[in-house]
């Protein structure tokens, strides 16, 4: 980092903290601070759930995933506006009228007390979770960078992001949202301009797309359907739709955001504008992972990108192991980029012979790269480093830190950091208000002043902060961060996703049932997880279908009648 | 007591007349997304 970098990291970051502050003044009471007195247009909900997904993850580990395994990542997506479509019709309303804080106090009114808190047990574990490893992510940026100790950097972001958050509420949050989207589109257009400036003379943006396309780099979908395979149009349509629904109909950290809305139709506007913005956006991302793939065929790209561990490798006491692979590896890299000049020259010259041939020389030299890369991470992993080891988050900082210029580097590193902060602050306000709202206020403190809660869920806030950074160091053993938050998130959400069909389309289920169904759900997704190899995008309609068809089953066989109606279908 | 549904009256949306249009409209340019990334893809394959 030049002082020019610094003076952007430092510029923006104070600037989004100072302007989220500013923004978030007057949360003096709870309806303010959680739901910043139901007071929000739509475009500043639709740019503040955006935000809140595109995290530091987002550019770590999407453009990394792309890099290594292409675009197929996109479909995930593809269910997205369909489910968004489906809670502007039913969840919105229901929600809003309801005048609820968080989407689980809707299941007491609608079925009993237990579902409620169930629900809420569930979504308190599952985003407890996913939180510690949105903090984690920007402790890669710094090791790479500065090499410090994931779990310093971790304790240093933690606390700064609990402080603005505690002293703001929803309000500042979702306000710096807004801010960081526009930092975040800004820096994305920048980086994937650099790519190209960054080129050979030689090599057009066409040139680029056809040496990303012919390495498999651009399969941005695929219609063969497999149970196994994670990202098929099927499994994005069907299992993505289901997971979108869980997330942004179950998952309070979502729901928070729409329930700030003015009215039904804006807090509906927002959710399908996020739905026609995401797919282009995750497409831009998994783009610009690509591009990077296509600008190390050019220049040098380390073995391994995790930079600590490459240098551990290249001790003396493992040189025997590790030199006959890098020799491998350099001989694959410069027989790819003989075959990548060969198929530029061939285009330009319109040989299609010559072309074609180079294209399967290419392939394969691009087939010993990877295998030689694998047998670098294999011995990273055999000679004392994590299990399982992936270097797919340090793709995309390595190419940042090493190439782009001054100033550059500061804004692409200050869009991670201010993505992490808004994305955490984000999951902590929703963390607090469920264990503020449906735990503490409804059993254990019922009747208190305003003031009280407003201070109760402060203490909240503080303490999913520190609990949050406390489970950040998990990120390192679940491989790629944004498959293992979604994976983390499909353990749980299906469920979720079950009880709330259960709650607005089936009138004649109880309580109880719903309790079961639950129960259930989870007991098939964690089957599924440990017991099969089933795409973890599944996992949500299995656990969704089961909640829904125990509940079912249970309120028959009991015959207990449904409590409480209001709000369903 | 329950809410009153009539308390929060569903507006109408600002463009398209109305929201199963909206809803339409919004799963048509799904459609076109997954088509242009399809021929994406086969243009680069």
């Amino acid at each position: 980092m030049r002082p020019l970098d610094w003076v952007v990291l430092v510029g923006s970051l104070a600037s989004i903290i100072a302007y989220g502050l500013y923004r978030g003044r007057g949360s003096n009471t709870v309806d303010r601070y959680l739901l910043a007195g139901k007071s929000m247009p739509w475009y500043a909900m639709a740019l503040s759930i955006m935000a809140t997904q595109a995290s530091a993850i987002t550019f770590i580990s999407t453009t990394g995933q792309s890099y290594v395994d292409g675009m197929r990542f996109v479909q995930f997506y593809f269910g997205m506006p369909l489910a968004m479509v489906a809670l502007s019709a039913t969840a919105v309303p229901i929600f809003h009228r309801a005048k609820v804080y968080t989407a689980y106090e809707y299941l007491e009114s609608r079925f009993d007390a237990k579902t409620r808190a169930l629900a809420s047990a569930i979504f308190l574990m599952q985003r407890g979770l996913s939180v510690g490893l949105t903090f984690y992510a920007p402790a890669i940026v710094l090791s790479v960078i500065f090499a410090w100790p994931d779990r310093v950097t971790t304790l240093i972001i933690g606390i700064t992001v609990v402080l603005y958050t505690v002293t703001g509420g929803i309000r500042t949050v979702t306000w710096t949202d807004v801010q960081q989207m526009i930092i975040i589109l800004f820096g994305l257009v920048v980086a994937l301009a650099m790519i190209f400036v960054l080129l050979p003379r030689q090599v057009s943006f066409l040139d680029a797309m056809h040496l990303a396309g012919a390495a498999g780099k651009l399969n941005a979908v695929n219609f063969h359907f497999d149970w196994n395979d994670r990202y098929n149009l099927w499994s994005g349509l069907i299992g993505g739709m289901f997971l979108a629904l869980s997330y942004f109909g179950c998952d309070q950290s979502q729901v928070q955001r729409y329930l700030t809305g003015k009215s039904i139709a804006q807090s509906k506007l927002s959710l399908l504008f996020t739905a026609m913005a995401k797919i282009p956006m995750q497409f831009f991302i998994l783009f610009i992972g690509a591009m990077v793939f296509v600008f190390y065929i050019f220049e040098p790209a380390p073995m391994v990108f995790q930079r600590l561990e490459y240098n551990r490798i290249q001790q003396p006491e493992l040189r025997a192991r590790y030199e006959p692979i890098a020799a491998r590896y350099e001989d694959a890299f410069a027989r790819r980029k003989a075959e990548a000049l060969a198929i530029v020259e061939a285009r330009h010259s319109h040989d299609a012979r010559a072309e074609s041939d180079a294209i399967a020389g290419y392939r394969r030299a691009q087939q010993d790269v990877d295998a030689a890369r694998r047998q670098g991470a294999a011995l990273v992993e055999a000679t004392g480093g994590e299990k399982g080891f992936r270097d797919t988050n340090y793709i995309f900082l390595s190419f940042v830190t090493k190439y782009l210029p001054a100033g550059i580097v500061g804004l692409v590193i200050a869009v991670i950091l201010a993505a992490t902060m808004s994305s955490s602050s984000g999951e902590i306000n929703s963390l607090a208000t469920v264990s503020v709202v449906d735990i503490y206020k409804r059993h254990f403190v019922k009747q208190a002043s305003d003031r009280h809660y407003l201070t109760a869920s402060r203490v909240a806030t503080a303490f999913w902060g520190a609990y949050a950074v406390a489970f950040a160091g998990l990120g390192k053993h679940l491989g790629s961060l944004i498959e293992a938050v979604n994976i983390v998130g499909s353990l749980f959400y299906g469920s979720l996703l079950g009880v709330f069909v259960l709650a607005f389309f089936f009138k004649r289920v109880s309580g109880t049932g719903a309790f079961v169904g639950m129960i259930a759900g989870e007991a098939a997704i964690f089957t599924a997880f440990l017991f099969t190899g089933i795409s973890f995008l599944w996992y949500n309609v299995i656990g969704c279908l089961v909640v829904i068809a125990t509940g079912m089953a249970v309120s028959y066989v009991s015959d207990a009648p449904p409590q409480k109606r209001e709000g369903s279908f | 007591m329950p809410p009153d549904p009539r308390e929060m009256p569903d507006e109408p949306p600002p463009f398209l007349g109305t929201w199963p249009r909206v809803y339409a409209g919004v799963a048509v340019y799904l459609a076109l997304l997954i088509a242009l990334c399809y021929a994406f893809t086969r243009a680069f394959a």
